[in-house]
């Protein structure tokens, strides 16, 4: 049984197959779980045949508008819980 | 005397039919918030889901709590049929004797107690409330606590707050927010972690409190007692010295971690849109979960009017414009904000109009963040609490190019407006329009058009006898 995950874009010129990303998705598994949230390295493309061990990856616009058809992934790599970047840019609000 | 907790207000919903228990089993995923939406539309009656999917018996979701006025008349322990405007007044009139709160030593938030190894938010049912959110929202109807290291100052803010992993929660308290200013100036500087508690569960005042804007260094539990109109019991934090409401439902310990993120949202918003991507978030690492026996949840199945987001604005908002405006001393009756204008349309009512004043309390609104983009600005003969006059008063009084006065105002707009482009919202760009309903002040007396109402155009004489006789003439 292929996992099934899903993505939010922020900009869509984050989509691009064929190469690594770096990306966050969550875990479509169903149960008490469901939606936990990962940050992986991975492989993505828009026609499954391409990428036969590949997952299923939903896609969903910034503003959570599902795409119709869904993509493959292939992870690659665990980022860890978190991303290493700050939530707000500090040094801007001190300044204010 | 006020509600200790959501149990009791709930009791206090079935004695007045304000509430449905629904047993059947629903889906945390969609299915309890389109619930919860679909009677909010309807302006029906709270929900208390009993049994959640892929969740043991007991662990419940409330939702819709304060999602009418007079729901909230019932929390403040008021006649659910209280007129809105006696209702403003009796708040406003509480909230200026603010109530220190008390430290317990016991309370049924720690019923149950989750450390170390064993925490994982995912033993709750967390809601997916709209399709195509970017999580499962824990943390909606919430208060989120953090304390100033150097004072007594504690602040309470509403923030959302979705499931990341077993133990982080992300969320998106927005950079002006207090927890964010308190994170910005004092934790990051001395590098530490800060330590915050999410609670949801908590009585629906305190929960109230936590979404008004109070100031800088004011304690919004002090505020939560004013309403209550006894202190509010807080107890410590099993991992910090944080104290938390003592009857809240669930309370999530953790540490916010200053420098990482993750993605967080999107999320269909108080606007009743969900209308910009999902960003770094802030992170809530959690160290411990303490909960009663028989957890709910609150949550507010957000979008369009009328929910308890737009209850919470509606009354908060026009009590902090008041404030303002009679501190400037203009000639104001009452501030209101039609709960079907999402927070973003005020009509404030005057002794004395006139473009002049119109343009005064204009300034005034906006002198601070804007997240309004329409003020309505009526002579006093118009109820502000009634949008069927205040409706009137716009298409009669108000002259289209002598009464519309457009204002932008640059670095204060509200991000969240579904009108601004994304370019206007990178920048901060927001604009007002001021509906300027009352009579230009040199209009001779004599000269103004006389209103046609019962209470306006009949005798004194007359009003008596057809009010007394009103039965009488075979009206019920
Ligand atoms: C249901 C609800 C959800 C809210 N969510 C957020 C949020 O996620 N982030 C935020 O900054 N403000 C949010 N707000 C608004 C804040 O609660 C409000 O601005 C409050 O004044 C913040 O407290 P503070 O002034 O102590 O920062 C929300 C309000 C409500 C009623
Ligand atoms: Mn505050």
């Amino acid at each position: 049984m292929k996992k099934e995950y899903v993505t939010w874009l922020v900009r869509d010129e984050q989509l691009m197959e064929e190469q690594e990303l770096e990306l966050t998705i969550r875990d479509l598994t169903p149960g008490r779980e469901k939606y936990t949230g990962l940050n992986v390295k991975a492989i993505l493309s828009s026609s499954p045949d391409k990428l036969p061990d590949g997952d299923i990856l939903w896609i969903r616009s910034g503003t959570g508008v599902l795409h119709p058809q869904p993509w493959a992934i292939k992870i690659t790599g665990d980022l860890g819980e978190f991303l290493s970047r700050s939530p707000f840019n500090y040094a801007d609000l001190l300044a204010k | 005397m006020a509600f200790k907790d959501n149990r009791q207000f709930i009791e206090a919903l079935e004695r007045t039919g304000d509430i449905v228990r629904i047993k059947q089993e629903v889906d945390w995923e969609l299915e309890a918030a389109a619930i919860a939406r679909r009677s909010n539309e309807m302006q029906g009656p709270a929900c208390l889901f009993e049994k959640i999917k892929d969740y043991p018996e007991g662990f419940g979701i409330f939702s819709g709590g304060i999602a009418s006025y007079r729901r909230l008349a019932i929390a403040l322990g008021l006649s659910p049929d209280i007129p809105v405007r006696d209702m403003f007044a009796e708040y406003e009139r509480r909230e200026q004797h603010p109530i220190k709160p008390v430290v317990v030593k016991d309370g049924p938030c720690k019923e149950n107690v989750m450390l170390g190894d064993d925490v994982d938010v995912f033993q709750f049912p967390a809601p997916l409330i709209h399709d195509g959110d970017g999580g499962r929202y824990l943390g909606t109807w919430d208060i989120v606590i953090n304390q100033d290291p150097d004072s007594d100052w504690t602040n309470w803010g509403t923030y959302r707050f979705m499931l990341h992993t077993r133990r982080a929660l992300v969320g998106q308290p927005l950079p002006l927010s207090h927890l964010a200013m308190l994170l910005t100036e004092k934790y990051v500087p001395a590098n530490k972690p800060m330590p915050v508690a999410v609670v949801t569960g908590a009585d629906q005042l305190s929960t109230l409190v936590g979404g008004a804007g109070y100031r800088i260094g004011e304690s919004e539990a002090d505020f939560a007692g004013a309403l209550a109109q006894e202190p509010i019991e807080l107890i410590k934090c099993e991992t910090s010295d944080l104290l938390v409401p003592a009857h809240a439902e669930i309370v999530i310990e953790g540490e916010v971690i200053p420098r990482v993120t993750q993605m967080e949202g999107p999320f269909g918003e108080y606007t009743g849109y969900r209308s910009r991507p999902g960003g770094d978030g802030v992170i809530c690492q959690v160290k411990a979960i303490t909960y009663r026996n028989s957890p709910m949840i609150t949550m507010v199945s957000l979008g369009t009017p009328i929910d308890e987001a737009g209850v919470s604005g509606g009354i908060t908002m026009a009590m902090a414009y008041k404030r303002r405006l009679k501190k400037l001393g203009l000639p104001i009756t009452d501030v209101s904000l039609p709960l079907e204008g999402a927070c973003h349309v005020v009509v404030v009512g005057v002794t004395k109009g006139g473009n002049e004043i119109a343009q005064q309390v204009r300034d005034a609104l906006t002198s601070r963040r804007v997240p309004i983009t329409k003020i309505i600005v009526v002579d006093q003969d118009i109820d502000v609490f009634n949008f069927g006059e205040v409706l009137h008063a716009v298409g009669t009084r108000c002259h289209s190019v002598r009464g519309v006065m457009i204002k932008e105002h640059p670095g204060r707009g509200n991000p969240l407006t579904p009108c601004y482009s994304t370019e206007e919202r990178a920048h901060g760009l927001g604009a007002t329009a001021l509906l300027d309903c009352t009579y230009p002040l040199d209009w001779p007396e004599n000269d103004l058009p006389v209103k046609s109402s019962f209470n306006t155009i009949y005798p004194e004489s007359i009003r008596q006898k057809v009010t007394e006789n009103w039965q009488r003439y075979g009206f019920k």
